[in-house]
């Protein structure tokens, strides 16, 4: 079937034709093999090692459980969202629904948003230690971790939400005016309901890079491996987890096996992901 | 597009390569056998840790790298922020040379004798093998009486066998038995990820005998470690370094174990054995290949 | 009810103004770390000075070879990574089959969403050894950190390349097979440049990426803190630096690190900067 397309293909073609196309599926084809290779690495040096020691509740230098870790990693995500979600959704809304479009002020945010969108994870963890670790004094703790990722992922959830309520269209607001709505209950009633999935998609992103980050939080949250208690306990998230166990040179398989799990971590992600956003478009 | 950028690539790197071919000549053909005491054909490839490290910092210390305060070490030398790291490149590269703690070594890689004594905890003992440094910890001022407690165990009979056992040298065979004093709290220890590992093992043995404490260890570092310990974070620092005088200053510390250092390079390197000199020379950057060995 | 109004108009003011005063903050407190030490060691002498031996006595806090290195690694991972993710994108929008899409497009998305930490590790592993064994050298060297960062720019250029040639109106594509161009001629010479800007964006957030990069370049670079020779020699990026001595630095060592810190936002604000001026223009 293939085969016949791409005689069919050459027929009548031209030599440029023929490079272009060959050219794109070339691209696509290093791409695909590149993806291929780092998973195919991973699971195949890392699903071997996973074994149920591995999931223990409590961490000790026999079994390595990253357990504590992807209790730790579920924490702070969910309490970085918690601090960046509504931050980030209302800064949305401000922008769209409030703001004059074209302000000044409205151009100023969007180009602080840049700045820390751009602003690389190492320099956040490097002010998450000069000032909440430091300056504060909160020590290496869940919480320096928490608040630093939540001014790193902010800027994320604030775009995502300000492109989401930006499509839906005006004619919905208008019509909710109409029916004698309020603003307040326009945007919360109509405006945000039609954004959801994109916010959504967003908190997603959002999501994932605190799974993956380690340079942001080595310096904040610390490295203790355990199920932190309160928020000033230290702990260490799975990709954190991952570092420390490649980097004595110890425990080089069970690192392994810590990766097999963040990428199940992710593709999970990214799989809800698609199925919320499937939900609403169809919907 | 996409051709070209890569056709430009290619010859930058071609270039890049001409210009570093001033590298010795590939594997002589079998028709003409090496001498006897084989080296490798290729470069010297030197790698070290990162500045600041308690392991670079004895291993510059012990083989008299730093000059007049300077580090001597060859600039040229590829840095890796791990032992692990240095073990998965000797592991794969057959002209690496690096070191790494007596406690991190697998059969991954190959361990060369210094001036023909190896690097056991037998030789570290009787005091052969002279590339070794302390793990220390350090304390600042007055110490709760939790903290006195955990370093007494650390001490201890059982304590020093645990340092025994994990590969390390104990520094008091005929220490006392610890006895649990049943007390409770958290006791806050970091620093060098050297002597982490062991670290975690003398507190987990300690929390079995107190449950009611609970040790945090922080891996950062030797220096940090000491930082930590000045600036009150930490309640124990730890180093794989004697400590600066700065730092004696301020702080007290003692040695909980010996450890050895030792020198590393691939299992296909025929290398076994190697002067106090030359590892110097190596890692000053004036051996650039291992044929230059044949003369030493 | 106008309470109301008026009290969540100001809720969402507030937060608005808390992103400007998180900028702000983090400016603030770099610069008041890493300024007065910069001006201790002369400006011109921290970003000329070639010598980085901050535990030396005296130490030496030269940042140039590290500018560099951070500057070459970037370029090239724009040279090899931009042109494969734009013609990807070309492939995801314009020629791919629908079946190979549903399967395409979700490997994307993971590519995007795999930890940095496990790139490096695949670098270490992979990546290094197959440059040794080709090219000779070390292995850890200023090429295999391009190769791995232009992987890592792919999905970034890919995903957003990609949406902007979609959102080139399809009556562009039509006309231009209606003036009797092919279909990947007309995908090529029609669509693409109507979407540059799009892609202008996608390759200005990939520069971003690879320029902050941390974990992933310090496992694969060598990190030897001289101008590299040649791609095939080591050398130590900006982030790098920071990374590697973080956890030692004390006194003017931990300043010196936060004034790299500070040229590494600079350049990443210039960049961003530059970019939002020139679609500004671009819009007018």
């Amino acid at each position: 079937m293939a085969l016949v397309n791409i005689l069919r293909f050459f027929k009548g073609r031209k030599p440029m034709d023929i490079a272009l196309t060959a050219l794109v599926w070339i691209c696509a084809a290093v791409t695909f093999i590149a993806l291929l290779s780092i998973i195919g690495h991973i699971l195949y040096m890392g699903v071997g090692h996973l074994s149920p020691e591995l999931f223990e509740l409590v961490y000790t230098s026999d079994n390595l459980s990253m357990l504590p870790a992807i209790i730790t990693t579920i924490q702070i995500t969910g309490l970085a969202l918690l601090i960046a979600g509504p931050l980030g959704i209302f800064t949305g809304i401000y922008l769209v629904e409030y703001a004059s479009r074209g302000s000044k002020f409205v151009g100023l945010i969007r180009i602080m948003a840049e700045t820390l969108a751009g602003i690389p994870s190492i320099v956040y963890g490097l002010f998450g230690m000069l000032f909440f670790v430091i300056f504060l004094g909160f020590g290496f703790s869940i919480i320096a971790g928490v608040l630093t990722l939540s001014i790193m992922i902010l800027p994320l959830i604030m775009r995502t939400t300000e492109e989401a309520l930006k499509s839906v269209p005006d004619s919905y607001r208008e019509g909710s005016y109409g029916l004698g709505a309020g603003k307040l209950r326009t945007v919360f009633r109509i405006a945000l309901p039609s954004a959801a999935p994109g916010i959504l998609a967003g908190i997603i992103l959002a999501t994932g890079r605190i799974v993956g980050e380690t340079a942001a939080l080595l310096f904040t949250a610390g490295s203790v491996p355990r199920i932190p208690e309160n928020l000033s306990d230290s702990a260490r998230t799975l990709a954190v987890h991952m570092y420390a166990l490649s980097s004595e040179g110890l425990h080089t398989s069970q690192a392994y096996a810590t990766a097999v799990v963040l990428l199940v971590t992710v593709i999970f992600l990214n799989a809800v992901s698609r199925l919320i956003a499937k939900r609403f478009t169809k919907g | 597009m996409f051709a070209i950028s890569v056709i430009a690539a290619l010859a930058l790197t071609g270039c890049a390569g001409g210009g570093a071919a001033s590298a010795p000549a590939p594997a002589a053909p079998a028709d003409n056998p090496a001498p006897a005491a084989a080296y490798l054909p290729g470069a010297v490839h030197v790698i070290t840790r990162e500045e600041g490290s308690g392991t670079r910092g004895a291993f510059v210390e012990l083989f008299e790298l730093v000059v007049d305060g300077q580090d001597m070490t060859y600039i040229g030398a590829s840095i890796s922020n791990s032992a692990g790291a240095i073990m998965t490149n000797v592991a794969n590269d057959l002209n690496a040379i690096g070191y790494i703690s007596l406690g991190s070594l697998n059969d991954t890689v190959t361990p060369i004798s210094i001036g023909r004594v190896s690097g056991t905890a037998e030789n570290i003992r009787n005091g052969s093998y002279i590339v070794s440094r302390p793990f220390n910890i350090a304390t600042q001022g007055d110490v709760d009486a939790l903290t006195r407690d955990f370093i007494s165990f650390i001490m201890s009979a059982q304590g020093q066998a645990i340092a025994e056992d994990r590969g390390y040298v104990m520094v008091d065979d005929s220490a006392p038995e610890y006895e649990s004093s049943g007390m409770s709290g958290t006791v806050t220890v970091g620093g060098s990820t050297s002597v982490a590992p062991l670290m975690e093992r003398l507190k987990e043995a300690y929390e079995e005998l107190n449950p009611d404490v609970f040790i945090e260890i922080q891996i950062m570092g030797s220096t940090a470690g000491m930082t930590g310990a000045i600036d009150g974070t930490l309640d124990i620092g730890m180093a794989s370094r004697p400590l600066s005088a700065s730092e004696q200053e301020v702080l007290d510390h003692m040695e909980i174990a010996h450890d050895g250092i030792i020198v590393i390079v691939n299992n296909e390197n025929p290398l076994n054995d190697i002067s106090f000199d030359t590892v110097r020379e190596i890692f000053m950057g004036e051996v650039v290949v291992w044929a230059q060995l044949a003369n030493q | 009810m106008k309470f109301r109004e008026q009290g969540m108009k100001a809720v969402f003011l507030i937060c608005a103004a808390s992103s400007v005063v998180f900028v702000f903050l983090i400016c603030l407190f770099l610069f008041i770390n890493g300024i007065p030490p910069m001006l201790e060691l002369g400006v011109v002498n921290f970003l000329t000075g070639t010598n980085w031996r901050p535990t030396s006595t005296p130490p030496s806090f030269g940042l140039l070879p590290m500018i560099i290195t951070s500057f070459i690694t970037t370029a090239g991972a724009l040279v090899l990574g931009v042109p494969v993710g734009i013609c990807t994108a070309v492939f995801m929008a314009r020629v791919c089959p629908k079946p190979l899409y549903r399967a395409l497009k979700p490997a994307i998305d993971l590519l995007a969403g795999i930890p940095s930490v496990v790139y490096g590790f695949f670098g270490l592993v992979i990546i290094v050894p197959m440059i040794r064994d080709i090219f000779g050298g070390r292995g850890f060297s200023v090429l295999a950190a391009i190769v791995l960062l232009s992987i890592m720019i792919l999905p970034t250029v890919i995903s957003i390349s990609e949406a902007a040639l979609r959102a080139v109106p399809e009556t562009y594509y039509e006309g231009a097979l209606a003036l009797g161009s092919s279909h990947i001629r007309s995908a090529f010479f029609v669509v693409l440049p109507a979407a540059k800007s799009g892609i202008l964006a996608s390759v200005v957030l990939g520069m971003g990426r690879a320029l902050g990069e941390t974990m992933a370049v310090v496992m694969l670079a060598g990190n030897q803190p001289r101008i590299p020779g040649s791609l095939l020699e080591g050398a130590r990026s900006l982030t790098a630096n920071i990374v590697l001595e973080m956890a030692y630095a004390t006194d003017i060592h931990r300043d010196a690190l936060v004034a790299t810190a500070i040229v590494l936002f600079v350049m990443i604000l210039t960049i961003n900067l530059t970019f939002s001026f020139f679609i500004r223009r671009g819009g007018r």
